[in-house]
Protein backbone atom coordinates (compact mmCIF):
# COMPACT_ATOMS: atom_id res chain seq x y z
CA UNK A 1 0.00 0.00 0.00
CA UNK A 2 2.88 2.35 0.85
CA UNK A 3 4.32 1.86 -2.67
CA UNK A 4 0.93 2.38 -4.26
CA UNK A 5 0.33 5.58 -2.30
CA UNK A 6 3.74 6.88 -3.34
CA UNK A 7 2.89 6.08 -6.96
CA UNK A 8 -0.38 8.01 -6.98
CA UNK A 9 0.95 10.90 -4.90
CA UNK A 10 1.70 13.23 -7.87
CA UNK A 11 -1.83 12.99 -9.24
CA UNK A 12 -3.40 13.28 -5.80
CA UNK A 13 -1.28 16.32 -5.11
CA UNK A 14 -2.31 17.85 -8.44
CA UNK A 15 -6.00 17.36 -7.62
CA UNK A 16 -5.43 18.67 -4.10
CA UNK A 17 -3.59 21.72 -5.41
CA UNK A 18 -6.33 22.49 -7.90
CA UNK A 19 -8.83 21.89 -5.10
CA UNK A 20 -7.12 24.60 -3.09
CA UNK A 21 -6.86 26.95 -6.06
CA UNK A 22 -9.99 26.43 -8.14
CA UNK A 23 -12.17 24.36 -5.83
CA UNK A 24 -12.08 26.93 -3.05
CA UNK A 25 -13.06 29.77 -5.38
CA UNK A 26 -15.88 27.78 -6.96
CA UNK A 27 -17.23 26.37 -3.72
CA UNK A 28 -17.12 29.73 -1.95
CA UNK A 29 -18.93 31.49 -4.77
CA UNK A 30 -21.46 28.67 -4.93
CA UNK A 31 -22.23 28.94 -1.23
CA UNK A 32 -22.32 32.72 -1.51
CA UNK A 33 -24.81 32.75 -4.39
CA UNK A 34 -27.01 29.74 -3.63
CA UNK A 35 -26.69 29.71 0.16
CA UNK A 36 -26.80 33.41 0.96
CA UNK A 37 -27.58 35.85 -1.84
CA UNK A 38 -30.46 33.78 -3.22
CA UNK A 39 -32.29 33.24 0.11
CA UNK A 40 -31.77 36.92 0.97
CA UNK A 41 -33.49 37.84 -2.28
CA UNK A 42 -30.44 39.61 -3.65
CA UNK A 43 -30.48 37.55 -6.84
CA UNK A 44 -33.21 38.31 -9.39
CA UNK A 45 -36.00 35.79 -8.84
CA UNK A 46 -35.75 34.05 -12.19
CA UNK A 47 -31.95 34.09 -12.46
CA UNK A 48 -31.70 30.62 -10.97
CA UNK A 49 -34.96 29.29 -12.37
CA UNK A 50 -34.82 25.55 -13.08
CA UNK A 51 -34.84 25.71 -16.89
CA UNK A 52 -32.23 28.44 -16.99
CA UNK A 53 -29.95 26.75 -14.45
CA UNK A 54 -30.25 23.47 -16.31
CA UNK A 55 -29.28 25.07 -19.60
CA UNK A 56 -26.31 26.75 -17.91
CA UNK A 57 -25.18 23.49 -16.30
CA UNK A 58 -25.62 21.42 -19.45
CA UNK A 59 -23.46 23.69 -21.58
CA UNK A 60 -20.02 22.05 -22.11
CA UNK A 61 -18.29 24.75 -20.06
CA UNK A 62 -21.05 24.50 -17.45
CA UNK A 63 -20.45 20.76 -17.16
CA UNK A 64 -16.73 21.29 -16.70
CA UNK A 65 -17.29 23.88 -13.99
CA UNK A 66 -19.77 21.61 -12.22
CA UNK A 67 -17.32 18.70 -12.29
CA UNK A 68 -14.56 20.90 -10.88
CA UNK A 69 -16.98 22.21 -8.24
CA UNK A 70 -17.91 18.69 -7.13
CA UNK A 71 -14.64 16.78 -7.50
CA UNK A 72 -11.83 19.18 -6.61
CA UNK A 73 -13.01 20.10 -3.09
CA UNK A 74 -13.43 16.37 -2.38
CA UNK A 75 -9.76 15.73 -3.20
CA UNK A 76 -8.70 18.79 -1.28
CA UNK A 77 -10.65 17.58 1.76
CA UNK A 78 -9.41 14.00 1.49
CA UNK A 79 -5.79 15.09 1.27
CA UNK A 80 -6.14 17.56 4.15
CA UNK A 81 -7.81 14.94 6.35
CA UNK A 82 -5.13 12.40 5.52
CA UNK A 83 -2.39 14.79 6.57
CA UNK A 84 -4.36 15.72 9.67
CA UNK A 85 -4.52 12.02 10.54
CA UNK A 86 -0.76 11.71 10.01
CA UNK A 87 -0.16 14.75 12.17
CA UNK A 88 -2.18 13.31 15.02
CA UNK A 89 -1.44 9.62 14.76
CA UNK A 90 1.72 9.31 12.68
CA UNK A 91 2.05 6.92 9.79
CA UNK A 92 0.83 3.79 11.56
CA UNK A 93 -2.71 3.91 10.20
CA UNK A 94 -1.99 5.68 6.90
CA UNK A 95 -2.25 2.43 4.94
CA UNK A 96 -5.95 2.35 5.93
CA UNK A 97 -6.80 6.04 6.28
CA UNK A 98 -5.40 7.18 2.92
CA UNK A 99 -7.16 4.58 0.73
CA UNK A 100 -10.47 5.17 2.51
CA UNK A 101 -10.28 8.96 2.10
CA UNK A 102 -9.02 8.90 -1.48
CA UNK A 103 -11.54 6.16 -2.25
CA UNK A 104 -14.37 8.37 -1.01
CA UNK A 105 -13.08 11.29 -3.07
CA UNK A 106 -12.84 9.07 -6.15
CA UNK A 107 -16.34 7.69 -5.59
CA UNK A 108 -17.76 11.18 -5.11
CA UNK A 109 -16.00 12.42 -8.24
CA UNK A 110 -17.33 9.48 -10.26
CA UNK A 111 -20.86 9.99 -8.95
CA UNK A 112 -20.58 13.68 -9.87
CA UNK A 113 -19.28 12.82 -13.32
CA UNK A 114 -22.13 10.37 -13.82
CA UNK A 115 -24.75 12.92 -12.80
CA UNK A 116 -23.22 15.62 -14.97
CA UNK A 117 -23.13 13.38 -18.04
CA UNK A 118 -26.85 12.73 -17.59
CA UNK A 119 -27.79 16.42 -17.36
CA UNK B 1 24.57 50.27 28.52
CA UNK B 2 26.92 48.09 30.57
CA UNK B 3 26.81 44.42 31.33
CA UNK B 4 23.66 42.76 32.48
CA UNK B 5 22.93 39.52 34.32
CA UNK B 6 21.10 36.74 32.55
CA UNK B 7 20.26 33.20 33.58
CA UNK B 8 20.86 30.48 31.01
CA UNK B 9 18.87 27.30 31.39
CA UNK B 10 20.90 24.83 29.39
CA UNK B 11 19.92 21.27 28.51
CA UNK B 12 22.50 18.73 29.68
CA UNK B 13 22.62 15.10 28.68
CA UNK B 14 25.28 12.45 28.91
CA UNK B 15 23.97 9.20 27.43
CA UNK B 16 26.52 7.18 29.43
CA UNK B 17 25.24 8.50 32.75
CA UNK B 18 21.76 9.98 32.33
CA UNK B 19 18.46 8.31 31.46
CA UNK B 20 16.92 11.55 30.32
CA UNK B 21 18.09 15.10 29.61
CA UNK B 22 18.21 17.51 32.55
CA UNK B 23 18.84 21.24 32.69
CA UNK B 24 21.44 23.32 34.46
CA UNK B 25 21.22 27.00 35.22
CA UNK B 26 24.10 29.41 34.80
CA UNK B 27 23.82 33.01 35.87
CA UNK B 28 26.43 35.16 34.18
CA UNK B 29 26.99 38.79 33.26
CA UNK B 30 26.58 39.38 29.52
CA UNK B 31 27.83 42.21 27.34
CA UNK B 32 25.32 44.21 25.28
CA UNK B 33 26.82 43.13 21.96
CA UNK B 34 26.96 39.41 22.72
CA UNK B 35 25.45 36.69 20.58
CA UNK B 36 23.99 33.62 22.26
CA UNK B 37 27.12 31.68 21.35
CA UNK B 38 29.28 34.19 23.22
CA UNK B 39 27.39 33.37 26.41
CA UNK B 40 27.95 29.64 25.89
CA UNK B 41 31.65 30.22 25.26
CA UNK B 42 31.86 32.27 28.44
CA UNK B 43 30.15 29.52 30.43
CA UNK B 44 32.46 26.90 28.94
CA UNK B 45 35.61 28.96 29.63
CA UNK B 46 34.79 30.31 33.06
CA UNK B 47 31.97 28.37 34.71
CA UNK B 48 31.59 24.81 33.48
CA UNK B 49 34.12 23.24 31.14
CA UNK B 50 32.07 20.08 30.78
CA UNK B 51 29.38 21.71 28.62
CA UNK B 52 29.40 20.25 25.09
CA UNK B 53 28.21 22.14 21.98
CA UNK B 54 29.38 22.70 18.41
CA UNK B 55 30.65 25.85 16.80
CA UNK B 56 33.44 26.86 14.51
CA UNK B 57 33.36 29.96 12.32
CA UNK B 58 31.41 32.41 14.50
CA UNK B 59 30.33 34.22 11.34
CA UNK B 60 27.28 32.30 10.13
CA UNK B 61 28.97 30.29 7.40
CA UNK B 62 29.93 26.90 8.85
CA UNK B 63 26.43 26.05 10.03
CA UNK B 64 27.52 24.12 13.11
CA UNK B 65 26.13 26.27 15.93
CA UNK B 66 22.39 25.67 15.49
CA UNK B 67 20.43 25.22 18.73
CA UNK B 68 16.97 25.80 20.14
CA UNK B 69 16.95 29.18 21.89
CA UNK B 70 13.76 29.75 23.87
CA UNK B 71 12.19 27.00 21.78
CA UNK B 72 13.12 28.43 18.37
CA UNK B 73 15.83 27.05 16.07
CA UNK B 74 18.60 29.65 15.92
CA UNK B 75 22.09 30.03 14.56
CA UNK B 76 23.61 30.98 17.91
CA UNK B 77 26.59 32.90 16.49
CA UNK B 78 24.14 35.21 14.72
CA UNK B 79 21.51 35.29 17.44
CA UNK B 80 21.50 38.64 19.23
CA UNK B 81 21.28 38.02 22.95
CA UNK B 82 19.79 41.37 23.89
CA UNK B 83 16.47 40.43 22.26
CA UNK B 84 15.80 38.00 25.11
CA UNK B 85 14.72 38.64 28.69
CA UNK B 86 16.52 37.69 31.89
CA UNK B 87 16.17 33.96 31.30
CA UNK B 88 17.29 32.19 28.15
CA UNK B 89 16.62 28.51 27.49
CA UNK B 90 19.10 26.69 25.31
CA UNK B 91 18.47 23.15 24.08
CA UNK B 92 19.79 20.94 21.28
CA UNK B 93 18.12 21.23 17.86
CA UNK B 94 14.74 19.52 17.84
CA UNK B 95 14.04 16.46 15.65
CA UNK B 96 17.58 15.05 15.96
CA UNK B 97 19.07 12.42 18.26
CA UNK B 98 21.36 13.96 20.88
CA UNK B 99 24.98 12.88 21.23
CA UNK B 100 25.63 14.95 24.32
CA UNK B 101 24.33 18.18 25.85
CA UNK B 102 23.72 20.48 22.86
CA UNK B 103 25.44 18.28 20.29
CA UNK B 104 23.15 16.47 17.85
CA UNK B 105 23.76 13.50 15.61
CA UNK B 106 23.20 14.20 11.90
CA UNK B 107 24.00 10.96 10.06
CA UNK B 108 20.38 10.71 8.90
CA UNK B 109 20.57 14.24 7.53
CA UNK B 110 23.76 13.49 5.59
CA UNK B 111 22.20 10.35 4.17
CA UNK B 112 19.27 12.42 2.84
CA UNK B 113 21.72 14.88 1.30
CA UNK B 114 23.43 12.12 -0.63
CA UNK B 115 20.15 10.73 -1.86
CA UNK B 116 19.28 13.88 -3.84
CA UNK B 117 22.59 13.64 -5.76
CA UNK B 118 23.84 17.16 -5.06
CA UNK B 119 26.36 17.32 -7.88
CA UNK B 120 26.21 17.97 -11.63
CA UNK B 121 24.95 14.90 -13.45
CA UNK B 122 25.67 14.60 -17.15
CA UNK B 123 24.55 11.98 -19.66
CA UNK B 124 28.04 12.16 -21.08
CA UNK B 125 30.98 13.94 -19.44
CA UNK B 126 32.55 16.64 -21.54
CA UNK B 127 36.19 15.97 -22.40
CA UNK B 128 38.62 18.46 -20.89
CA UNK B 129 39.65 19.72 -24.36
CA UNK B 130 36.06 20.66 -25.07
CA UNK B 131 36.29 23.35 -22.44
CA UNK B 132 34.02 24.32 -19.58
CA UNK B 133 30.23 24.37 -19.27
CA UNK B 134 29.34 27.98 -19.79
CA UNK B 135 26.55 29.58 -17.81
CA UNK B 136 25.07 33.05 -18.19
CA UNK B 137 24.39 35.32 -15.19
CA UNK B 138 20.67 34.81 -15.86
CA UNK B 139 21.06 31.03 -15.70
CA UNK B 140 23.02 31.39 -12.48
CA UNK B 141 20.30 33.60 -11.01
CA UNK B 142 17.78 30.77 -11.55
CA UNK B 143 19.18 28.78 -8.67
CA UNK B 144 21.74 30.91 -6.86
CA UNK B 145 19.70 31.69 -3.76
CA UNK B 146 18.94 27.96 -3.33
CA UNK B 147 22.68 27.29 -3.21
CA UNK B 148 23.32 29.53 -0.20
CA UNK B 149 22.49 26.79 2.32
CA UNK B 150 25.11 26.25 5.05
CA UNK B 151 23.63 22.94 6.28
CA UNK B 152 22.82 24.33 9.72
CA UNK B 153 19.74 22.09 9.92
CA UNK B 154 17.55 24.73 11.56
CA UNK B 155 14.90 23.98 8.94
CA UNK B 156 14.79 20.33 10.04
CA UNK B 157 14.32 21.42 13.64
CA UNK B 158 11.48 23.74 12.59
CA UNK B 159 9.67 21.43 10.14
CA UNK B 160 6.48 19.84 11.55
CA UNK B 161 6.60 17.15 8.87
CA UNK B 162 10.16 16.11 9.77
CA UNK B 163 9.11 15.78 13.41
CA UNK B 164 6.23 13.55 12.37
CA UNK B 165 7.81 11.59 9.54
CA UNK B 166 11.52 11.09 10.14
CA UNK B 167 11.84 9.59 6.63
CA UNK B 168 10.82 12.88 4.95
CA UNK B 169 13.71 14.15 2.80
CA UNK B 170 13.28 17.54 4.44
CA UNK B 171 13.71 21.18 3.40
CA UNK B 172 17.50 21.55 2.98
CA UNK B 173 18.01 18.31 1.04
CA UNK B 174 15.08 19.02 -1.31
CA UNK B 175 16.24 22.62 -1.82
CA UNK B 176 19.70 21.35 -2.71
CA UNK B 177 18.39 18.73 -5.13
CA UNK B 178 16.13 21.34 -6.69
CA UNK B 179 19.09 23.71 -7.00
CA UNK B 180 20.81 21.13 -9.25
CA UNK B 181 17.61 20.49 -11.17
CA UNK B 182 17.56 24.21 -12.00
CA UNK B 183 21.23 24.30 -13.00
CA UNK B 184 21.61 24.75 -16.77
CA UNK B 185 24.72 22.51 -16.78
CA UNK B 186 22.92 19.58 -15.17
CA UNK B 187 21.05 16.73 -16.85
CA UNK B 188 20.04 14.75 -13.78
CA UNK B 189 16.44 15.94 -13.42
CA UNK B 190 14.98 12.51 -14.12
CA UNK B 191 17.07 10.75 -11.49
CA UNK B 192 16.43 13.38 -8.83
CA UNK B 193 12.72 13.54 -9.55
CA UNK B 194 12.53 9.81 -8.93
CA UNK B 195 14.12 10.40 -5.54
CA UNK B 196 11.65 13.23 -4.95
CA UNK B 197 8.75 10.85 -5.62
CA UNK B 198 10.22 7.92 -3.67
CA UNK B 199 10.47 7.24 0.07
CA UNK B 200 10.43 10.48 2.02
CA UNK B 201 8.67 12.12 -0.95
CA UNK B 202 8.54 15.89 -1.45
CA UNK B 203 4.75 15.59 -1.50
CA UNK B 204 4.75 14.96 2.26
CA UNK B 205 5.42 18.67 2.74
CA UNK B 206 2.27 20.37 4.01
CA UNK B 207 3.60 23.87 3.33
CA UNK B 208 3.82 25.11 6.89
CA UNK B 209 6.61 27.44 5.64
CA UNK B 210 8.45 27.13 8.98
CA UNK B 211 11.70 26.22 7.19
CA UNK B 212 11.81 29.52 5.35
CA UNK B 213 10.90 31.39 8.53
CA UNK B 214 13.93 30.10 10.43
CA UNK B 215 16.48 29.94 7.58
CA UNK B 216 19.38 32.24 8.57
CA UNK B 217 20.59 32.48 4.96
CA UNK B 218 17.23 33.34 3.33
CA UNK B 219 17.41 30.26 1.12
CA UNK B 220 13.60 29.96 1.13
CA UNK B 221 13.53 26.16 1.20
CA UNK B 222 9.72 26.16 1.28
CA UNK B 223 9.68 27.71 -2.20
CA UNK B 224 12.22 25.14 -3.38
CA UNK B 225 10.17 22.26 -1.98
CA UNK B 226 7.01 23.45 -3.67
CA UNK B 227 8.75 24.07 -6.98
CA UNK B 228 10.23 20.59 -6.60
CA UNK B 229 6.70 19.19 -6.25
CA UNK B 230 5.71 20.77 -9.55
CA UNK B 231 8.92 19.51 -11.16
CA UNK B 232 8.32 15.98 -9.85
CA UNK B 233 4.73 16.11 -11.08
CA UNK B 234 5.65 17.29 -14.59
CA UNK B 235 8.41 14.71 -14.78
CA UNK B 236 5.94 12.03 -13.71
CA UNK B 237 3.45 13.14 -16.40
CA UNK B 238 6.23 13.19 -18.99
CA UNK B 239 7.15 9.63 -17.98
CA UNK B 240 3.64 8.52 -18.94
CA UNK B 241 4.15 9.48 -22.58
CA UNK B 242 7.92 9.43 -23.14
CA UNK B 243 10.44 6.71 -22.32
CA UNK B 244 12.72 7.48 -19.39
CA UNK B 245 16.26 8.58 -20.08
CA UNK B 246 19.08 10.66 -18.66
CA UNK B 247 21.93 9.87 -16.28
CA UNK B 248 21.26 7.88 -13.12
S1 LIG C 1 29.66 29.09 14.35
FE1 LIG C 1 29.68 28.79 12.20
S2 LIG C 1 27.63 29.24 11.69
FE2 LIG C 1 27.69 29.70 13.78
Amino acid sequence: MHRFLLRIEPIVWLLFGQGVLIGTILLTSWVLVVGMLEPLGLVPADALAYERALRLGAHPIGRLVLLALIALPLWKGAHHLRHLAIEFGGHARDAVVAPVLYGLAALGSLAGLFAIIRL
Amino acid sequence: MGEQKKTFVVTRFDPDRDDAPTTREYEIAVQPDWKTLDALNFIKDHVDGTLAYRWSCRMAVCGSCGMMVNGEPRLTCKDVLSQYGDTVHIAPLANFPVVRDLVIEFDGFMEKFERVKPWILRAKEKAVEEGTHRQSPEQLADFQHFSMCINCMLCYAACPVVSNEPAFLGPAAIALGHRYNLDSRDEGNGARNQVFRGDGTVFSCSYANECSEVCPKKVDPAAAVNQAKIGALLDWAKGLVLPRGGPE
